[in-house]
């Protein structure tokens, strides 16, 4: 598994960044040299300027956002606009100014601003954010929000509900989905199949050894354990890596340099491990279990032909798509009465 | 460049006294100050209407405000008790004959009862007192203080009644139990207008802290949106143009500038005065214009939100969660569109109203600070505090100020209703 290894890097305000295999050519910022800090004192909003130039000189993405995060952080707040205005005209002490150029610097090496503030914000969480752990994305939080709509309606699952539901994370990231839904059904219990050892000690010290389970196992290569430990699941919910193959090399530094490629690349299709869940599935899942993935734009009509054809306990129910009207989010539910009378039915999503 | 910040406020709890305290501050043309408790939530009354709160311009020249007992002297008054107290027994009547909808005729004697049950109550005091009156000339020394002591304590039940009916003639308004949206805009003068609306902005969060409501910063710089629980009923007095006068710190010939900045008060609908259908809607995110999901990774999670039908737009960026400003914006908007809609309906009504309450646009200036002489004049009542940096606060200054307007609004409302009453007598 390919990782990459960032404790090189920030030294002083000059750094290089080498990658492995020289793959990255002309995208990449091979040194970053940070501006001197000034030596008389200055302002929060002008070291935000100072550094929002700078950004832009380099070719940094979303120079303004990233300066201003990276401020608000350093004095005490989420975002710039929660600070009152006298606070950003105000000088910045020594140790501040300090604290900034270091932040920004790492900025400069394209390191995402989560990374750099080591924290963001999912829903109503804020969440420890360290390299090379996935970042999640806005569309998630839809994601979220579809699964806590669905999961209030039904009913044993809603608070003040008598009977505990189960449900089964297929990689966790940094938590986002796994601890928003913990937090808002009190009802439901958590089992989360990881393949990243890091995480399973990050989960264990949260203290929620009563509603979470973690077991450190690849769903790719070791479906036979997955299979003999998760049982009567009622929810399956991932975000797999759903990248094709061939995006990998068009993703922005801020990705490709910092971010686990496990957690992006979906193999050639991007289907890779979509289709050993959904394969999986029908034997996790108790009886109208749901499975809910976040998949690419691209990929709702060929999950659904590919579920018709090789999943025959499951239907395809419906796509929904994220606010901007795109279906990264997809709904599928594929059901099938069997003879057997006990029929699985599932929603990808 | 416009600079709007917006306040949302929710207050803990949901009984609001004004008192005035007669302060060495409060200076102003004839202004007797009136004790009225104002009122608790009512939620028996049925008859809600929106008061038209518009109006002309001009300060309220010469308007006083009158006592409890001055109000019961007048003539017009009397007879809208009566009118009242008629309207009961027929009603009692109709409730009581075998006729069709009898529940529905209860429910009108229901809505009548406590305000007839206050009017005899108050009758009967006034005859106890008339009673006692007498033997507080009598020649026992021992009964004449006896008699004071009785005396005394009608003049206070009377008084305590008097109040309680006042209360209870004026309907409650709906939008006063409503959440409420602030917004403030910077208006004319630069520089100096944007620091004052953030003076100002400061001084409603000092407000809201004063009173205990907690709030939520919804919004800044672009559109704005702030939310409140009940607090609409003091915070809409507050809406309009305010006025700055001042010498700014940069000033060098010590020249005084003049900038304005807008407050508009917005309440919040519930989910039944106002239904949006998200197929109006046009929501726009920063990654609308490209690829998403785990292609991209950012950090600009603005939300716009447009409503197609009627163009009105609302924007968050408050957040660092997309989801939250989704949230958010369409609070932000549901408050517009709500705000709209009051406008419409209000805007209908003819009213002759002097404390102007409108919900945005009106270029009529409500008060001017006079940083210089340290005062500051809310021009609806002529009334003028002093102590600029004090008022600023947020705390019991402002609180005056708005309790003072509310007074005379109410008295408003009483003299609209009792002129309604003779219109019809004729």
């Amino acid at each position: 598994m390919w990782r990459l290894s960032l404790s090189a890097g920030y030294r002083g305000f000059g750094c290089r960044i080498v990658g492995p295999k020289g793959l990255w050519g002309s995208r990449v910022v091979h040194t970053c040299s940070a501006p001197a800090i000034p030596a008389g004192r200055i302002t929060a909003l002008q070291a935000v300027d100072l550094w929002k130039n700078h950004f832009t000189e380099r070719g940094v993405m979303e120079p303004d956002h990233s300066s201003l995060y990276i401020m608000a952080y350093l004095l005490g707040a989420k975002t710039i606009e929660s600070l009152e205005q006298e606070k950003l005209s105000e000088f910045l002490s020594p140790e501040k100014t300090e604290q900034m150029w270091k932040l920004c610097s790492r900025r400069l090496s394209r390191m995402p601003v989560q990374y750099v503030i080591e924290e963001w914000d999912f829903r109503d969480l804020t969440l420890k954010m360290r390299p090379p752990v996935f970042i999640p994305r806005p569309e998630t939080e839809e994601l979220v929000e579809l699964m806590l709509n669905d999961l209030e309606m039904k009913p044993g699952t809603g608070i003040g509900a008598d009977s505990q539901h189960t449900c089964l994370e297929v990689g966790c990231g940094s938590g986002a989905i796994s601890l928003s839904l913990l937090k808002s059904l009190p009802q439901v219990r958590f089992v989360i199949v990881t393949n990243r050892f890091l995480a399973t000690i990050f989960f264990c010290r949260l203290g929620l050894q009563d509603r979470l389970q973690i077991h450190c196992l690849d769903v790719m290569k070791d479906a036979e354990t997955v299979l003999s430990l998760c049982r009567h699941v009622s929810t399956l919910v991932s975000n797999p890596p759903y990248l094709f193959s061939e995006d990998m090399t068009t993703l922005e530094p801020e990705i490709f340099l910092f971010e686990d490629h496990a957690a992006l690349d979906g193999g050639k299709d991007g289907l890779k491990v979509i289709k050993q869940i959904l394969t999986l599935a029908p034997q996790i899942l108790s009886n109208h279990g749901r499975v809910y993935l976040e998949v690419d734009p691209r990929h709702p009509p060929l999950i659904q032909r590919w579920v018709e054809v090789n999943v025959e306990e499951m239907r395809y129910v419906e796509t929904r798509h994220d606010i901007t009207g795109r279906s990264v989010l997809k709904s599928l539910s594929v059901f099938m009465s069997s003879t057997m009378a006990s029929f699985n039915q599932f929603v990808i999503i | 460049m416009a600079f709007r910040r917006a306040l949302d406020l929710l207050p803990k709890g949901r009984l609001w006294v004004s008192h005035f305290q007669k302060s060495p501050n409060v200076i102003g043309p004839n202004v007797t100050l009136l004790d009225w408790t104002t009122r608790t939530t009512r939620t028996t009354r049925t008859t809600r209407t929106t008061r038209a709160l518009h109006i002309a311009a001009g300060p309220l020249a010469g308007a006083r405000l009158l006592s409890v007992d001055e109000l019961f002297a007048k003539r017009s008054l009397q007879e809208h008790l009566e009118k009242l107290e008629t309207e009961y027994s027929e009603r009692l009547r109709a409730a009581s004959s075998e006729d069709d909808e009898p529940r529905a005729k209860r429910a009108n004697v229901a809505l009548l009862a406590p305000l007839v049950h206050s009017i005899r109550e108050l009758d009967s005091k006034q005859r106890e007192k008339a009673e006692t009156e007498a033997l507080l000339r009598d020649e026992d020394p021992a009964l004449r203080e006896l008699a004071e002591l009785e005396y005394e304590g009608c003049l206070r039940d009377i008084q305590d009644l008097r109040q309680k009916i006042l209360d209870l003639l004026l309907p409650e308004e709906e939008d006063d139990l409503s959440d409420l949206v602030l917004e403030v805009t910077a208006g004319v003068g630069g520089q100096e207008a944007m620091l004052f609306t953030d003076e100002v902005f400061d001084m409603y969060q000092g407000y809201a802290r004063h009173h205990g409501w907690s709030f939520d910063i919804l919004e800044h710089v672009a559109s704005d949106i702030g939310q409140r629980i009940q607090s609409y009923k003091r915070m809409k007095f507050e809406a309009g143009v305010h006025r700055v006068q001042r010498v700014p710190r940069t000033e060098k010939q010590g020249r005084m500038h003049t900038s304005t900045m807008t407050v508009a008060v917005l309440p919040q609908p519930t989910e039944i005065s106002l239904t949006i259908n998200s197929k109006d809607l046009r929501i726009e995110t920063k990654r609308a214009s490209g690829a998403g999901g785990q292609h991209v990774n950012t950090t600009d999670s603005a939300v716009r939100i447009v409503h197609l039908p009627t163009g009105v737009v609302a924007e968050c960026q408050q957040e660092r969660s997309q989801i939250k400003n989704k949230e958010k914006a369409m609070k932000a908007l549901r408050a517009k569109l709500y705000s709209r809609k009051l406008e419409e309906v209000t805007s209908r009504r003819y009213n002759q109203r002097k404390v102007q309450i409108g919900t945005k646009g009106r270029s009529e200036k409500i008060r001017t600070y006079n940083l210089s002489q340290d005062r500051i004049t809310d021009h609806r009542i002529g009334l003028t505090l002093h102590d600029t940096r004090s008022f600023l606060l947020g705390e019991e200054l402002l609180d005056q100020m708005n309790s003072s307007l509310q007074e005379f609004s109410d008295q408003e409302a009483l003299e609209e209703l009792l002129g309604e009453t003779q219109r019809d007598g004729t």
